[in-house]
């Protein structure tokens, strides 16, 4: 069987992994042990496989990994910084927005790639986003007050750095 | 309520939660096995033929493959697959591999090779000779004479009459209903149709297997029933019970789908013969036909009342198929019976329910067990009465549902596959469900607008048209006298505790209500119970998750074991606070005096004191059953938009009020609530698993086999209701299938508000809707 | 799905220029297929393909609003269509709706409008807008490129005009301009999130007078590929716009589609939503260009 090297960043490190050309990039991240990278449906239909590709949430069981070479992958494994989880996360957490867990990896960063771009969603858009992610256990509403209340406590956050800043704080 | 709990009733975060978030790997599939082997299962195309002649040896001569079972290569076994207790009440008609199959998708023969497409190309090489035989599809015909008899083989044992394709019978009596409808001033006799339904947990049945260094066969399974499927595994592989392993990891989701041993077979006995590795895990594809599904019935029921709304005589007539084999085919059908005509109190009650096989994808558990069916029957009857009677519709269920104090005969005469115990309703929250629903989506204000709710939106000549109905259901908790489970609890140094429980927390959140129930029982913080669930070597014994048994039935387990391990924590600590055992209590994580001298000490120090001062290891066990069900009450209340140009329905709000009794962790029983609103919308407007005339599902995807996304979803409100049940710890019933059987006629009835037009069969379509208005305007059909 | 496909890829090329794609796809030799998004390729697992030419380096993802046309590159992503400005403007921003109810935000995030054309499916939402955008597709292929009109680009369903030759861009010509002009695009699906079922995009000029100068009625989901219906587009084309002339070319579309029944739905509904949607879609194009009936 035929190879092929693939460089390209996953939760902010380098990668060089050898791959089949025909490989997909779920089969892969999942091979290398990032295991919160779930196998739905192999259709590209329910989302389960969502990963961040350069910003970008996209469904990596149809994408081809060759396809992913000098690109920046972010999966769930890369959003807490060692305990700390991400407000996405917390949020989950905090909001029951959690059930089975299956759909959660899926769904936690397709909303960091919204929340990125824009920061202050409508809930139609939330559920437009969520659209992307199917899921069984929870009808959706939980997810969907997480992310609204995740982008509240961006806000949050923001306006605190904003106001540290200006009253000439030292830390970063 | 009692205000002193600390734990229950609480929204506690997930026990599990942090792993869950960060994908920590704790799913079956996220093992790396050295040397494990690709299963794959060959489907039959066919619905119905014998195997004339089968031959491997291409397949086996593939390098890469291991191993290529058929039915010659394996034990001949009758049994069922269903996860239930033993002796299960199924029919015994399925085997492991047969010479014969009995729906497009049944298994003809595995195997096991050292990739996926090795294994794939080893299926396409297994040669087979099917002699076709004509395959009853058709449920209405499945029993006519001359019809081909789909379980011929004589070693099947259960099914009713297998020469009828006959695999279950019911009929059940309270009363005679003859009479009460010669009492009657009003009968509605009606017939219903439901479809096949898909589970579609987002992870797809999936299996490991290996032999441990014991010699042990280990199975690593998504399932909801370990302790049934160690039964059977080792009966069908014919090695003992204590020879198998089983471990649940978290699961994807299963909705009764899980409640199956389905794949653990075929796996181990690909591991018996490799001496390897293997895993078996469904596509998608494979998920929606080969998996299990909702029993598709045709109910005829016939309910009389007098003119003042109450209710005579209530009669159902049910004809159900279990597909190819019959997974709780007796007991989903007797559900529909028993959960659902007892919910009002009728005096004279008769089911009568006749299950086929037909060639088809097999129906098994499915939340809601036969409910849903028989509550879209019965609750679109009763709006009709209530529109013939010019009562409210919650009037006239305010006049005869059951209450408190009352016993539900009907449960007694069908209890799982055998006479039952009569149920006694200890806690009815119903009356409650019904007004705070009610006023929760407004009832009063947008019913008003008459029967066919006419109400225009925005401009003139607006084709859309918004009505309101309502639905009540109830269920049970746990089986009563059948399931069981227990709990072991031991405590660590530092003031910890081991919780292992058998129970199946299959993304439900068990795990998380069963720690708060031993961390209350303890006095303790959640984050002190470490829970260990689900593994057949570590875990006592449960039956699983199914029936909503886990918070009542496990939880009564976890309760009791935690009261034996309070009371050696006690004993402990009356000897170091010196004050007798009945003076103290477990609180905040320490043990404290009762009375004003404030005496305390930590429950830390009590363990570290206990496991080297006394030598002393506190853990204790329990076992725990009941001997009746509690149902939970749900009332359910959906506003809809038609279009009556697209025929397009919207569901817009849906209220979910439902009585369980004592929400351990509201948070999570509302969450379950709201799943449970999602799947029963996709059974009324859009879930269907088609079939094409040669028995081959068409719409194995999820492309063509539509279930509500986040933006099909209505605006959702769930008010909980608590009732305190005696009969559950700290008054708790459950909530896990409930809220599934109500917002179908809900939905319906809300139709029927709008635009005056009744939908008996489901999934409603728009196409339906519009050929019904038509109908009713009397226009030709175009 | 099958596996297999994937095991039996020897290559996977990315070439960064057109003729170096070419030469790839001619070595490949009937066995090689293109692949941008993904989305088809990978879903659809076509057990013959050996080689796999990856073209989203080949510079074809742009959006450049000119005088006399809008060009499209055929690597465009429909995220990229949705969210940019160009299209937001374009025709009242029915192209972009187009790209946003085509799919999941991932699968929005990888499909490329080249890729939906190729794959013509006779529901395509994007190639139901462009038909009605007189939209051409340019191709190009080792002899050169050219120009062809997207309504003789789709012969059947998932059948194109395209060959050998490879997508590279699409054309949207200047669009009418003066009067009442509005554009829409209505869609119906089985839920919220679906292929269409049916598909309506429709343009409308009036002038100051009242009169119809121009229409568009495309539909998808209602043929074997994205349809115009001219002879209802000629019954408002000249005429004053007036509710019964309106009417009359909605029945013209109904009785000018081909549905076909399928597991999604039947032809009856189809054909009877065609006028549905037409219906609609021509009163917002009225609306939106301020001459509401």
């Amino acid at each position: 069987m035929k190879t092929m090297e693939i460089r390209l960043k996953v939760n902010g490190e380098s990668k060089q992994w050898s791959i089949a050309p025909g490989d997909l990039l779920l089969d892969v991240l999942r091979r290398e042990g990032y295991f919160g990278v779930k196998r739905g449906c192999e259709r590209g239909e329910c989302g389960a496989c969502t990963v961040l590709v350069n910003d970008k949430a996209i469904n990596s069981c149809v994408m081809f990994a060759a396809q992913a070479e000098g690109c920046e992958v972010i999966t769930i494994e890369g959003l807490a910084r060692g305990d700390e989880l991400d407000p996405v996360q917390e949020a989950f957490l905090d909001h029951g927005a959690v059930q089975c867990g299956y759909c959660t990896p899926g769904m936690i960063l397709n909303a960091k790639a919204l929340l990125t771009r824009c920061p202050h969603p409508t809930e139609e858009q939330v559920r437009d986003l969520l659209a992307g992610n199917y899921c069984r256990c929870t009808g959706y509403r939980k997810p969907v007050e997480a992310v609204l209340a995740a982008a509240q406590a961006g806000d949050r956050r923001n306006k605190a750095k904003k106001s540290t800043r200006s009253a000439g704080a030292t830390r970063p | 309520m009692n205000s002193e709990r600390s734990i229950v009733g609480k929204n506690v975060r997930k026990v599990d939660g942090i792993k869950l978030v960060t994908g920590r790997p704790a799913f079956t599939d996220d093992i790396h096995i050295p040397g494990m082997l690709c299963g794959k299962i060959l489907p039959s195309p066919h619905a119905h033929a014998r195997i004339k002649r089968i031959d491997t040896r291409k397949a086996k001569a593939l390098p890469g493959v291991h191993a290529v079972l058929t039915y010659k290569d394996v034990p001949r076994v009758p049994h069922t697959t269903a996860g239930q207790t033993w002796p299960e009440p199924s029919p015994y008609d399925t085997y492991l591999l047969d010479s014969k199959v009995r729906f497009v998708g049944d298994r003809v023969a595995a195997v096991a090779a050292e990739s996926r497409a090795i294994a794939e190309e080893a299926l396409r090489l297994i040669e087979v000779d099917y002699e076709i035989l004509p395959a009853v599809l058709d449920m209405e015909h499945a029993m006519d004479r001359g019809a081909p008899v789909i379980h011929d083989e004589k070693d099947s044992k259960g099914i009713h009459d297998a020469s009828r394709n006959l695999a279950a019978y019911i009929l059940r009596e309270i009363g005679s209903t003859e009479e009460g409808f010669r009492e009657s001033e009003l009968v509605i006799e009606r017939e219903f149709r439901t479809q096949r339904q898909q589970h579609c947990p987002l992870e797809p049945h999936i299996t490991i297997s290996w032999l441990d260094s014991d010699n042990r066969l280990v199975i690593r399974s998504s399932t909801q029933v370990p302790y049934h499927a160690r039964r059977q595994v080792a009966m069908i592989l014919q090695i003992p019970v204590q020879r198998v392993h089983v471990i649940k990891p978290r699961i994807g989701g299963g909705f009764g789908g899980k409640q199956e041993m389905l794949l653990e077979d075929m796996c181990g006995a690909l591991t018996l013969a490799t001496r390897r590795p293997v895993k078996i895990e469904y596509t998608r594809e494979e998920e929606f036909y080969m998996a299990r599904s909702r029993h598709p019935q045709i109910l005829r029921i016939k309910m009389g009342v007098k003119r003042d709304g109450t209710l005579m005589a209530n009669e159902m007539t049910v004809l159900a198929t279990t597909g190819a084999y019959g997974s709780h085919a007796d007991t989903v059908q007797g559900n529909t019976g028993s959960k659902v005509l007892p919910i009002y109190r009728t005096p004279n009650m008769r089911f009568e329910c006749h299950v086929v096989y037909t060639n088809t994808p097999v129906a098994g558990a499915f939340r809601g067990y036969g409910c849903p069916q028989g509550y879209f029957a019965q609750e679109s009857v009763m709006d009709e009465i209530a529109h013939e009677l010019g009562m409210d519709p919650i009037e006239l269920r305010r006049k005869n549902m059951i209450r408190a104090g009352d016993l539900d005969q009907l449960s007694a005469e069908l209890g799982e596959g055998k006479k039952g115990l009569p149920r006694l309703i200890r806690s009815c929250g119903l009356p409650q469900c019904l007004d705070r629903g009610a006023a929760a989506i407004d009832w009063e204000s947008k019913r008003k607008v008459g029967p066919n709710g006419v109400r225009p939106l925005g401009e003139r000549g607006s084709p859309l048209r918004r009505g309101v109905g309502m639905a009540c259901s109830m269920q049970g908790s746990g089986i009563a006298g059948i399931d069981w489970a227990s709990a072991l609890l031991k405590m660590n140094e530092d003031g910890s505790f081991n919780l292992q429980v058998g129970a199946s927390d299959v993304g439900t959140g068990a795990d998380t209500v069963l720690a708060q129930i031993a961390a209350e029982t303890l006095g303790v913080a959640t984050d002190k119970i470490i829970v260990c669930s689900s593994d057949t070597d570590f875990t006592p014994f449960d039956v699983g998750a199914y029936a909503s048994s886990t918070t009542i039935i496990s939880g009564g387990a976890v309760k009791k074991a935690a009261e034996k391990v309070r009371e050696q924590i006690l004993s402990v600590a009356s000897k170091m606070l010196d004050e007798p055992a009945d003076n103290l209590t477990c609180r905040d994580n320490q043990v404290v005096t009762k009375c004003e001298c404030r005496k305390s000490v930590t429950i830390a120090d009590v363990a570290l004191h206990a496991m080297y001062k006394e030598k002393l290891q506190i853990m204790d066990g329990a076992s725990h059953f009941n001997t009746d069900s509690p149902p939970p009450f749900c009332a359910q209340f959906a506003e809809v938009e038609v279009d009556t140009e697209t025929g397009r329905i919207r569901v817009l709000n849906l209220v979910t009020a439902v009585d369980l009794g004592l929400a351990i962790n509201p948070m999570q029983a509302e969450g379950q609530a709201e799943g449970a609103v999602a799947q029963s919308l996709g059974y009324a407007l859009s879930e269907e698993m088609m079939l094409d005339d040669s028995g081959r599902m068409v719409n194995p995807s999820f492309r063509d086999y539509k279930i509500f996304t986040a933006k099909d979803m209505p605006n959702i409100t769930t008010i909980l209701v608590e009732t305190e049940e005696p009969l559950g710890p700290y008054g708790a019933k459950s909530i896990a299938e409930v809220p599934i059987n109500a917002p179908a006629p809900a939905v319906a009835n809300a139709i029927y508000h709008a635009i005056g037009v009744r939908f008996r069969k489901l999934p409603i379509r728009p196409e339906d809707v519009l050929r019904a208005l038509r109908e009713k305007a009397g226009l030709p059909h175009r | 799905m099958s596996r297999l496909m994937f095991d039996h890829i020897e290559a996977f090329y990315r070439p960064s220029n057109i003729p170096e794609a070419f030469r790839l796809l001619a070595r490949g030799a009937g066995r090689a297929r293109i692949v941008a998004g993904g989305t088809h390729v990978a879903a659809q697992a076509d057990r013959s393909i050996r080689f796999l030419v990856d073209i989203t380096r080949l510079g074809l993802d742009y959006v450049q609003q000119g005088s006399k046309a809008c060009l499209i590159g055929a690597g465009t992503t429909l995220a990229g269509l949705e969210n940019s400005p160009a299209m937001l403007e374009l025709a009242d921003g029915i192209l972009a709706r187009a790209a946003s109810t085509s799919g999941s935000v991932q699968r929005r995030n990888m499909a490329t409008v080249g890729g939906d054309l190729a794959n013509a499916s006779p529901a395509s939402d994007l190639a139901t807008v462009l038909l009605a955008l007189d939209a051409l597709v340019v191709v190009a292929d080792s002899r050169g490129r050219r120009k062809i009109p997207l309504s003789d680009f789709f012969s059947g369903p998932h059948r194109t005009a395209l060959g050998r030759a490879l997508i590279v861009e699409i054309v949207v010509p200047a669009l009418p301009r003066g009067g009442h002009v509005g554009w829409s695009f209505q869609k119906l699906g089985r839920t919220e999130s679906d292929i269409s079922v049916v598909s309506v995009a429709a343009g409308l000029q009036v002038d100051l007078r009242g009169c119809c100068q121009w229409a568009r009625i495309a539909l998808g989901g209602v043929g074997p590929t994205p349809l115009r219906a001219q002879s209802a587009e000629n019954r408002l084309v000249g005429q004053q716009w007036e509710r019964d002339v309106v009417e009359r070319a909605c029945d013209a579309v109904a009785r000018e589609v081909r549905p076909i029944t399928d597991l999604r739905a039947s032809a009856e509904y189809r054909r009877e939503m065609s006028l549905v949607l037409a219906r609609r879609a021509l009163a917002e194009c009225a609306a939106r260009g301020g001459c509401p009936l």
